[in-house]
């Protein structure tokens, strides 16, 4: 299983990068983690002509504060997402999103702008972009374009990306005050993709849910926003009935396919699972609740 | 004359092996480096069954560093496809081609072989030949495969069946007549792949000029395929060896002769050129031998006290597309149907078994062979029929099983179980894990609303199998002998030099321990020799867990035949009588003296101080000895496994609590490596259980071809595993020792599938699929609860 | 763009200066260009670990990785550690609770315990058994392997649990 022959560019720039994928018209791939991308050159799914490498790119990493939220260079490990203070106290959920992601190994290498332009609807980061309303900035030939995650993801390992366009930066919004969260993804072994996966952010107000938004993992084309899911929870208090509802709307939202490690309507079934689960934990959390998870 | 010698069989010793592979400078395979080393890639078939059109390599072999492209014809005058026949009646053969000539069987056969001066330019070359398939008809479900009218796979045979076998004792039907109960159920086993985590490599050498052969491999049974290649490559058999270096991981993979392996031998030959060829894992997953593929249908009828009366089972074993060399295809199925009795005492048994060739992979050894399905088998009967009579699992097995007084007990298949522990076993499993506190424990955990379960598998097996028993019947080769040679040298340093070929066994260390023990000296004095057919006349390898028994018995043997020997020379050398001289620790004294010598100097005396014996003496004192083995039967093994699990109401995803297995091991070589043997073997067990399946599609398409869709366990998913060692009354052979290297992936799968039918007891489900995975379980539980709901409604 | 890769990089504190291929993998940078063959490959997409180096400090697949890549790099192999008559404290820790048996996976293992031990406090079974998750063995069922990382924990932190 070795890779096929490609010429290699180690781009110093963006603009190089951009440059160079323009000329080679769809036959140059960039690299940056390599650890979705390297195993299916491995396997001679893909015989680019040119690989062109973004990890001497400078200034395309780092996690810094913005307006509340967060920018996250694309070149950003998963390994400094998974450590990263900022992240913790501002996207917990973010925060344990990334304990799931694959093993020590590849969280060392992968990043958060190769894991979206990769878009598998069953990991961790295109799952978290969505439900965390993520700006997704890009850059080609033409001009810089600023991509919501909801627009960002076309299919199962497919985006609106152009040929020529790199992920250049993520932007989180600022998060409301005291947010509660959940994120919860059943697999067959620790660190595969899941075969099903929910994340919950969720704002109260006295006792009613004041905001809420439930992304689900694993059971598209894409990752997805449960949003009837939301609409059921908006302006209620969140007893047995309504919750019911809501996993109901979940579960309902979920378009899952039969694969090798789970079929639709096992999918569907862990849907219903996980988001119960996982909006009830949101829940206490908001409620300042200790913050134990609902299992 | 006391016995000072420091015991060290059963001695905690630090693995000599482990230096070497924890600095990193193992030797495995594919590590050899020899000039002008040329490698191989293949072109395999993507169909399962289909004929051979065309096959268009020019384009190919026009590549940059391509040296040669060839197919079948290119080597149909350097090497004979195998035969492989058997005694067995009512068997068909089949011949393995090295490279697929007319048609292909099998998706992963390999029909076009690339070699280049690089794997990355092989496979470049290998992407551009271009072959033309005509696909025939499916032939990929075993019991499709032998209606009339089936699409054949091998023409020169009249049908897909490849061996039927039956055992009867008794009168079964009648038994079942007139039971007061019986349980049964259709029983589904899926395939395995075996997944060293070192891919198979074979590394040719011809020398040109002593027209000798010289093929480094990753096998197990490296005088095995040195005897085959002398007749496949019609060599003398002193100019070909095989040596095994350091090898990582077989268990039954790397035991069978391969076409890879004998076709760089050829090529080596034609081209003049050492060839080397490394698997990857993909082919790894759709070449190397799988196991675990049968369907049972089972019986077991009781009385009104629970007394296993008769047992009845119909087993079809789907072998894939060839017979495998040398164990055929009838290795695993007939396994399933002669261990199926178990440890108890049943009089009426018919099992029959039917082995079907089908367009996957080929079937081969993999550890347990049969044994984890007849052992799923019997004890899910056990369980269920436990269940029917209302009676606790564990005091239904204990009524059943043989007892001490009964040893030698005749299985109804006709195999002897001479002497184990197995109430024993199961006592001692039973009071490890507190069974009693456990059921209590599971009554809470039940009240609340938890899905808590208790497993238990109790199994026996013969391990160290002499020539009287083969470990597939009618088999072509002697599985039964092992041979040791013992040599002091010229340096006073000593060399056990053996036919098996250890690969993760730890075998440097345990038969250093044995030899050492009996020699007299230390167990870094000792240089065990294996892995190279040169090493001994005949010997076979490592498998069927038989190293310790037969190697270990054999250098038992040599190691007493010498010491008789530096007796003999030390009593003339200090002057004492042979009954006062002492060899231990590798020094040789005179009891009660301060007179002794080292290995060193009596090796000095013996053979280079020409005066210091008289020469009669020296022209007797042979301080080597070659000793063969044969334990004519073999040993019984048994053990019992205890497994708590906890499901997931909801996920329906599997935890374990407990794990426990307590063991008849008989005389031990080394703790550390024992526990070992039993942890990997749980860890496969549990692989097998709940994660590992070969799929295929409806056409015979392999759609686990990667590590990311066949799902081996990692150190997450496995708990810790108690291990209970009890040290019955020793097995009859030289050593004492019993093999267990297969234990834990024998009684494994089948105290987690009842474990699991357990817990799920209250939806009145029983397991009878394996692996169970989270997917089964909800088709189980959804179907569960609309019974339920229909009952109820 | 040309056909070949200028790169210098240190490999076990040895500078190296060569030319590679674009696809050549790391992995068989270190095997065959270097002769350092002790680490392994087991499945070249990521999965089985046993090709696990450290990279500037961190483990890394080198299965996942082109030499072409790593110009100015880092890199620490399995024959880093120790040697044969004189094996560093985890490898010793290895050898003494039998954490190995055909020792292919072992050099993985090895290289992704250093990488665990810097990163996480091991505090416990579970954290030390999801750390190694990522490394797949076949030959051990884990648990010795287990046994001497928690040995190795516990000696690093002065004995104290």
């Amino acid at each position: 299983m070795k890779p096929p022959a490609f010429k290699y560019v180690a781009a110093s720039s963006v603009e190089e990068a951009v440059s160079v994928l323009a000329e080679h018209e769809g036959d140059a791939k960039v690299i940056a983690g390599g650890q979705s991308l390297v195993p299916m050159l491995n396997f001679r799914l893909l015989s680019p002509a040119v690989l062109v490498d973004l990890n001497r790119i400078a200034g395309l990493d780092g996690v810094e504060e913005n307006e509340g939220g967060l920018r996250i260079g694309a070149l950003t490990r998963h390994r400094v997402l998974e450590t990263s203070p900022l992240v913790e106290a501002r996207f917990p959920v973010l925060n344990a999103a990334m304990q799931y992601v694959a093993h020590l190994a590849i969280r060392n290498r992968g990043t958060i702008g190769g894991s979206l332009s990769h878009a598998d609807p069953a990991a961790e980061l295109p799952t978290m972009a969505l439900l965390l309303d993520a700006e997704i900035e890009v850059q080609g030939s033409g001009e810089r374009r600023s991509i919501p995650a909801a627009a960002f993801f076309d299919g199962a390992l497919m985006t609106v990306l152009e040929e020529d366009e790199i992920v250049t930066e993520i932007r989180l919004p600022a998060p409301p005050a005291d947010e509660g969260w959940a994120f919860q993804e059943f697999a067959r072994r620790s660190g595969d993709f899941g075969i099903a996966g929910v994340g919950v952010t969720l704002g109260r107000s006295g006792k009613i849910v004041s905001s809420v938004r439930i992304a689900l993992l694993g059971v598209g084309q894409t990752p997805l926003r449960a949003a009837a899911a939301e609409a059921v929870l908006v302006g209620e208090t969140p007893d047995a009935d309504v919750i019911g509802a809501a996993v109901e709307a979940a579960r309902d939202a979920a378009e899952p396919e039969d694969d090798l490690h789970g079929s639709a309507d096992y999918r569907r079934h862990l849907v219903g699972v996980l988001a119960r689960r996982t909006i009830e934990t949101a829940w206490r959390r908001a409620s300042g609740e200790a913050a134990e998870e609902t299992k | 004359m006391s016995d000072a010698r420091p015991k060290l069989i059963g001695a905690r010793v630090q693995r000599v092996e482990d230096p070497r592979f924890l600095a990193g400078v193992g030797r495995f395979t594919d590590d050899i480096k020899v000039a002008g080393l040329l490698h191989v890639a293949f072109r395999r078939s993507d169909e399962a069954h289909a004929r051979i059109v065309s096959i268009d390599t020019d384009e190919a072999a026009s590549k940059p560093g391509v040296v040669a492209v060839v197919t079948a014809q290119d080597i149909e005058d350097l090497v004979t496809p195998v035969r492989v026949e058997s005694r067995m009646k009512n068997y068909n053969g089949t011949t393995n081609p090295v490279l697929a000539a007319d048609k292909v069987r099998y998706v992963g056969e390999p029909v076009v072989a690339v070699i280049a001066e690089s794997r990355y330019l092989a496979e470049d070359a290998a992407e551009l030949v271009m072959i033309e398939f005509d696909t025939l008809g499916d032939v990929t479900d075993p019991e499709a495969a032998i209606e009339p009218g089936a699409p054949l796979l091998h023409e020169d045979n009249a049908t897909n069946l490849i061996a039927e076998r039956a055992f009867e004792r008794g009168a079964v039907d009648e038994a079942f007549k007139n039971a007061a109960y019986s349980v049964g159920g259709c029983f589904r086993f899926r395939r395995k792949s075996p997944c060293a985590i070192e891919n198979r490599t074979y590394l040719a050498e011809y020398d040109q000029g002593k027209r000798s052969l010289t093929l480094h491999a990753t096998t197990q049974v490296p005088g095995l395929i040195r005897d085959t290649l002398a007749e496949t490559l019609d060599m003398p058999g002193h100019k070909v060896r095989v040596v095994a270096p350091d090898v990582g991981g077989g268990f039954g993979g790397k035991a069978s002769y391969y076409a890879e392996e004998v076709l760089v031998c050829a090529l080596a030959r034609k081209l003049g050129r050492p060839v080397k060829w490394t698997s990857d894992r993909m082919e790894d997953l759709v070449s190397t031998s799988q196991g675990f593929d049968e369907i049972v249908e089972a019986e077991l009828a009781l009385d009104s006290e629970g007394r296993f009366l008769a047992l009845r089972a119909d087993v079809t074993g789907d072998v894939g597309a060839y017979s495998i060399y040398p164990w055929t295809a009838t290795v695993e199925p007939v396994q399933v149907v002669s261990f199926l009795p178990g440890p108890y005492r049943l009089a009426n048994y018919r099992g029959r078994v039917r082995a079907v060739a089908t367009a996957k992979t080929p079937l081969g050894p993999y550890r347990g062979v049969g044994r984890p399905i007849s052992t799923f088998v019997m004890e899910r009967l056990v369980d269920m029929a436990a269940r029917k009579l209302d009676v606790d699992p564990a005091e239904l097995r204990a009524r059943n099983l043989v007892n001490e007084d009964e040893f030698p007990y005749k299985a109804g298949s006709g195999l002897i179980w001479d002497r184990s522990g197995f109430q024993e076993c199961l006592a001692a499993a039973r009071s490890s894990i507190g069974y009693d506190e456990l059921r209590r424990e599971q009554a809470a955990a039940r009240a609340a609303g938890r899905w808590f379960g208790i497993g238990i598998a109790s199994y026996a097996e013969l391990t160290g199998i002499g020539s009287r028993i083969a470990a597939a019947p009618g088999m072509p080769i002697n599985t039964g002998t092992e041979t040791a040679t013992v040599r002091i040298d010229s340096t006073g340093s000593v060399t056990a030099t053996f036919g098996i070929a250890s690969h993760g066994q730890g075998m440097e260390t345990s038969l250093a321990q044995v030899v050492a023990e009996e020699l007299g000296v230390r167990v870094e004095d000792v240089e065990v020799v294996h892995g190279d057919s040169d090493g001994q006349a005949h010997g076979t390898g490592t498998y069927a867990s038989r190293s310790a028994v037969l190697a270990g018995g054999a250098a038992t043997v040599s190691a007493r035949a010498v010491r008789e020997h530096v007796i003999e020379a030390a009593s003339h050398l200090l002057e004492a009588a042979a009954a006062d001289i002492e060899v231990a620790g590798g020094t040789i004294s005179v009891v009660g003296t301060d007179r002794r010598m080292s290995f060193r100097e009596l090796a000095r005396a013996v053979y280079s101080e020409v005066g210091r014996l008289p020469r009669e003496v020296r022209e007797t004192i042979e301080l080597e000895a070659t000793k063969m083995y044969d334990p004519f039967f073999g040993t019984t093994t048994s053990s019992t496994h205890i497994t708590v699990v906890e499901i997931d109401p909801e996920t329906y995803g599997v935890e374990f609590r407990r794990y426990v297995v307590a063991e008849d091991c008989g005389r031990i070589i080394n703790p550390l490596i024992v526990d070992g043997q039993v942890h990997g073997g749980v860890a496969q067990g549990i692989g097998a259980a709940l994660f590992e399946e070969v799929v295929h599609d409806e056409t015979g398409q392999v759609l686990t071809a990667s590590f990311v869709d066949y799902v081996v366990p990692s150190a997450a998913e496995i708990p810790n595993v108690g291990v209970i060692h009890l040290e019955t009354a020793r097995p009859d052979n030289i050593g004492g020792f019993r093999g267990m290297g297969e234990g834990g992936t024998i009684g494994a799968p089948a105290a987690i599938a009842n474990a699991v039918s357990d817990a799920l007891a209250p939806l009145g489900i029983e397991i009878t699929e394996l692996p169970v995975t989270p997917e089964r379980l909800f088709r189980l539980i959804e179907q569960a609860r609309k019974n339920i709901e229909k009952t109820e409604a | 763009m040309s056909e070949t890769q200028r790169i210098a990089l240190t490999v076990n504190g040895v500078r190296h200066e060569k030319d590679v291929e674009p696809r050549l993998l790391l992995a068989d940078f270190l095997r065959e260009t270097l002769g350092l063959t002790g680490t392994h490959l087991g499945c070249e997409h990521g999965v089985c670990g046993a090709c696990t180096v450290l990279l500037n400090g961190d483990s890394v697949r080198s299965c996942l990785t082109f030499a072409a890549q790593l110009d100015g790099a880092e890199i620490e192999t399995v024959e880093s550690l120790g040697r044969v008559d004189q094996l560093n404290d985890l490898q010793q820790a290895f050898r003494e609770h039998g954490a190995l048996q055909c020792g292919f996976c072992t050099p993985g293992m090895l290289m992704t315990s250093i990488d665990l031990l810097n990163k996480y406090p091991l505090a416990s079974d579970a954290e030390i058994r999801e750390g190694l998750s990522g490394n797949l063995c076949r030959c051990t069922g884990y648990q010795h392997i287990v046994d001497a990382l928690r040995a190795v924990v516990k000696a690093r932190n002065g004995g104290a649990t």
